[in-house]
């Protein structure tokens, strides 16, 4: 899922660079629209910790083993804090673990970031449906934490299918960026349920943190 | 006179068996040339340990960064042998990539070569810096919820 340095054209990683530019301006400015805009940042802080190490946690899916991504949870707890925070999980995990790189971070974050705000208008639909209801508030975060990974797979296949260097081999790396993208299908499951139990639990206990 | 024919002749005589027996000796002879030629064995693995099976490689020479010198594929092991060219001695970068993963190492050919080297960092580095980070978030967290206590 990260697109590492070296990979993508210089002109992709600039258009990178320019839409998550736009998209960070976008959701700070959404945040300092709140009352309190550093109300949240505690919140937002640990889950930047918990996308940040996410990327450790292996899944194996033969032939190949995915990890979590964690970004459509973020969407969905988060809001427009969402963005950021995953700009910045991605800088410490390119400079830290060498998983992106710093070229490509504008790409990732892009990548990541948008179907993360995505995940959170998916999951703001419960509030058409009735938000105290603990079925719909399951079902949207399901939706939510599946959708932002699947819509993050989807965007990097684009990317990676189109950018090929045309002096590899191009139908097998083709065959291979395919079946990596189709592993991410049992995750988005797995990710979709873990969204589910995390609203969840937070609706029990401290509901007023999915207010955002 | 009789000598001064005699010398010459013997001369003649014994310059012909000596190349007469060196032709002779030449002819049993062996030569062994020899050239060390460096070869160079990367093993390209995922951060999970598992090899790059089938990963792309592409060697590039000091003297081209953009135009591959050398294109190959990894056996099972994530391995790829190749041997640089040493009349272009400085940074060789070999590429592996497989389905948008991938890394450049940078091996030096020619006077600061090292014998053995890599990217990325041993495990007990990556959990050191993991629980900095980490514990960098959760200070963040504190720091900005202590108004509330």
């Amino acid at each position: 899922m990260h697109i590492p340095d070296g990979i993508l054209p210089a002109a992709v990683s600039a258009a990178g660079y320019a839409t998550a530019g736009a998209a960070t301006w976008h959701s700070l400015r959404q945040i300092n629209q709140k009352e309190d805009p550093r109300e949240s940042i505690p919140k937002a802080s640990l889950l930047t910790a918990a996308f940040f190490a996410a990327s450790w946690i292996h899944i194996p899916v033969p032939p190949t083993s995915v990890h979590l991504v964690l970004n459509g949870l973020l969407g969905a707890v988060l809001g427009y804090y969402a963005f950021p925070a995953i700009l910045i999980g991605l800088f410490f995990q390119a400079v830290m673990f060498q998983h992106g790189g710093l070229t490509s971070l504008g790409v990732n974050a892009t990548m990541m970031g948008v179907p993360a705000l995505l995940a959170h208008f998916i999951f703001r639909l419960r509030n058409v449906v009735g938000k105290e209801s603990r079925m719909w508030t399951g079902v949207f975060g399901f939706l939510a934490g599946a959708g932002g990974l699947g819509i993050a797979a989807l965007i990097s296949l684009i990317l990676l299918v189109t950018t090929i260097p045309a002096h590899l081999d191009v139908e097998a790396e083709r065959a291979s960026i395919y079946a990596l993208t189709l592993a991410h299908a049992p995750l988005m499951a797995l990710e979709g349920a873990f969204t589910a139990l995390v609203v969840l639990f937070l609706q029990r206990v401290r509901p007023e943190l999915l207010e955002d | 006179m009789k000598w001064r024919l005699i010398l010459p002749l013997a001369l003649l005589l014994a310059l012909g068996l000596t190349l007469g027996l060196t032709m002779t000796a030449s002819a049993h002879g062996a030569k062994i040339e020899y050239t060390i030629n460096m070869a160079v064995e990367i093993r390209a693995t995922y951060d999970t340990g598992e090899p790059m099976d089938g990963g792309q490689v592409m060697v590039y020479a000091p003297d081209n960064p953009s135009t591959p010198w050398l294109e190959g594929v990894c056996d099972e092991e994530g391995r790829f042998v190749f041997t640089p060219d040493p009349s272009k001695p400085g940074t060789w970068d070999v590429q592996v990539r497989q389905a948008g993963h991938g890394d450049m190492v940078h091996i030096p050919i020619g006077e600061d070569m090292a014998v053995s080297g890599g990217t990325g960092y041993t495990s007990l580095q990556i959990v050191l810096m993991g629980v900095c980070v980490v514990w960098g978030f959760v200070g963040t967290a504190l720091f900005f919820s202590r108004r509330r206590a």
